[in-house]
């Protein structure tokens, strides 16, 4: 329970950070950022990569506080991707032979939520998903840009 | 084979051998081989595997069509095996991964069909090696379900355990269930010997007051670094493997199960054990050494001096290749369709021809087993990613 109110003390002090640093709206972009901006920027996207992590490996709690719920078999996604391996963020959009579409990244996470996972596919541009996609483009960075491979 | 498939082949290895052999695992990778092949003494010429594989597919029509009604095709490799006494098979399941039934159905399904094959392989096998992980998360109920699937096979049965059968009541039930190891027993001209690699984690729940539950979570986790460089033969082990060996022939052939290989391929996953130099040290003076090994759950081949190591398929799910380490004697498995439960997994079926060789089939239920081109390649597709390991598990909650 501590631990759970711990982290979201830790989201909120986030994003209050982000909107003492930010710069009135309108304005991003034409003044230099300072370092803590910077640092600020980073730990939003980094808090999302943790975030995403514990759904792919299965966090019954993190799942329940997103309401979303990705799998029935017991198996969480990095069961069959460590390290976000063989999920390929790099390769989409795609023709995508399991679905026999022309398809995204996200389209895929869900298809691997409803197939292999048993799971309940989950609004494309929800937290959760958006969660999902910074731990595996995180995971992932640095593979060289290859759209369209099979 | 056709030539374009021989071509294909070999763009395959050359992009594997470009990725793989460079770097310092490569380097001293070569430097152990060096040190550790006596001289004279060839990388196997069998490793033509898929070149052999597809001559033995084309002559084993008749083989092939029994083998059909169960839904598998056999695919061969020969490896030399001198002195064997006489012919005989045995078979490998491992890494069932068995969730209660109500949970999971499907490695239940999976684990139930390799065991019905195992029972109706004609000539039968003298014996089966269990290969550990026959549980998901250590559960009594777990065990006992593993336990009742492999009661339906009634030939001789050995147990070596994996690390998801022992972290929550560190081996209480599989000992009581399924025995100790390591063993060892000689059959028909061969040494047979049975490791524990997996009970020598360093303690790494006792000062961050986990739970028993928590303790197998962060185990079972291959991406996890929480249970650290768990895999490891031990000082006392290595000491007893020594001595079981001291009155065997040098130059009679050992084969040595474990859970995990014996060299290091990729240690942030386990896919080694942390003392594997010191294996090599007490197995150097023997010529003829097979390992086969389970955990990595793929089709894998390696040569270090003389000891070949041959990696099983899992019955329950297939893991991708590591990105490094990969040994370039490997012929890789195709890509699996995570659309199909049965695709990627399997068991193994191994014979020891009269005085010569063991052959080794992957018992994988789908028509092709290694891939010929890159594009299918559980490797070749790699080709352009990067991975990084994980941040999380070094923050809370894992922390
Ligand atoms: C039972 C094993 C399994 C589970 C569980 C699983 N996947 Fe997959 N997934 C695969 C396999 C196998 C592929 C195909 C890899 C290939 O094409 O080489 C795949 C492909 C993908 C791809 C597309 C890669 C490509 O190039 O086409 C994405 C994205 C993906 N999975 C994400 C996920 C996510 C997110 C989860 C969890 C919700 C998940 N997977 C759970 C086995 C699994
Ligand atoms: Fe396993
Ligand atoms: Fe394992």
């Amino acid at each position: 329970m501590r631990r759970q109110r711990r982290y979201w003390l830790g989201v909120l002090g986030g994003c209050l950070g982000l909107l003492l640093l930010a710069v009135p709206y309108g304005q991003a972009h034409k003044v230099k950022h300072t370092p803590a901006e910077l640092k600020a920027f980073q730990e939003v996207f980094l808090e999302q990569v943790r975030l995403g992590d514990l759904l792919f490996h299965g966090d019954a709690e993190t799942e329940r506080q997103l309401g979303v719920r990705l799998s029935r078999t017991g198996m969480a996604c990095a069961m069959c991707h460590p390290f976000a391996s063989d999920t390929h963020p790099h390769e989409f959009p795609k023709f995508q032979e399991q679905m026999q579409e022309f398809a995204t990244l996200r389209e895929m996470i869900n298809w691997c939520i409803e197939n292999p996972n048993e799971g309940e596919r989950i609004d494309p541009n929800s937290p959760a998903m958006k969660a999902l996609e910074a731990y595996i483009y995180w995971s992932n960075r640095g593979s060289k840009l290859d759209p369209g491979r099979h | 084979m056709d030539r374009t498939d021989a071509l294909r082949l070999e763009h395959v290895r050359r992009q594997q051998r470009r990725h793989q052999n460079s770097g310092e695992l490569a380097r001293l990778r070569r430097e152990m081989d060096k040190t550790l092949r006596p001289p004279g003494v060839h990388p196997d010429r069998s490793l033509g595997i898929t070149r052999r594989t597809f001559l033995h597919r084309s002559l084993l029509t008749g083989a092939v069509a029994g083998a059909a009604a169960y839904g598998w095709f056999p695919l061969l490799n020969t490896i030399e095996l001198a002195y064997g006494a006489e012919t005989f098979s045995f078979a490998w399941i491992s890494d069932t991964h068995l969730y209660p039934k109500e949970v999971n159905t499907r490695f239940v399904e999976k684990a139930v069909r390799a065991v019905k094959e195992v029972q109706a392989m004609q000539p039968p096998a003298d014996f089966l090696i269990f290969g550990g992980d026959l549980a998901q998360l250590g559960d009594p109920v777990e065990l006992q379900l593993g336990n009742e699937i492999l009661k339906e096979l009634t030939i001789t049965k050995y147990f070596i355990p994996g690390e998801h059968d022992w972290y929550l009541d560190m081996g209480a039930t599989w000992e009581k269930l399924f025995g100790t190891s390591p063993w060892s027993f000689d059959h028909k001209g061969v040494r047979f010997i049975g490791l524990d690699t997996i009970s020598h984690a360093p303690d790494y729940w006792s000062a961050k007051k986990m739970t028993p539950k928590e303790r197998m979570a962060h185990m079972a986790t291959l991406d996890s670094s929480v249970a650290g460089a768990w895999a490891a033969v031990g000082r006392e082990q290595l000491t007893w493997l020594d001595r079981t060996l001291s009155d065997w022939p040098k130059d009679r052939p050992v084969v040595i199960f474990s859970h995990n290989p014996l060299y290091e391929y990729y240690p942030p996953w386990n896919f080694w054990v942390r003392d594997w130099r010191e294996v090599h040290e007490v197995l150097r003076p023997f010529t003829n050494v097979t390992n086969i090994h389970g955990h990595v759950h793929q089709v894998l081949y390696n040569e270090i001096g003389t000891l070949r190591s041959i990696g099983m398929l899992a019955t329950s799910w297939p893991w991708p290749y590591a990105p490094e380490g990969v040994p370039p004697l490997t012929i890789p498995m195709v890509r699996v369709d995570p659309g199909d439960p049965f695709d990627g997994v399997g068991w193994g079926k191994m014979t020891v021809r009269q005085g010569e060789r063991v052959d080794y089939e992957y018992m994988m239920w789908r028509q092709d087993v290694l891939a010929t081109a890159p594009w299918d390649a559980g490797t070749g597709d790699n080709i352009n990613q990067i991975l990084s390991p994980r941040l999380a598990d070094r923050m809370w909650p894992y922390q």
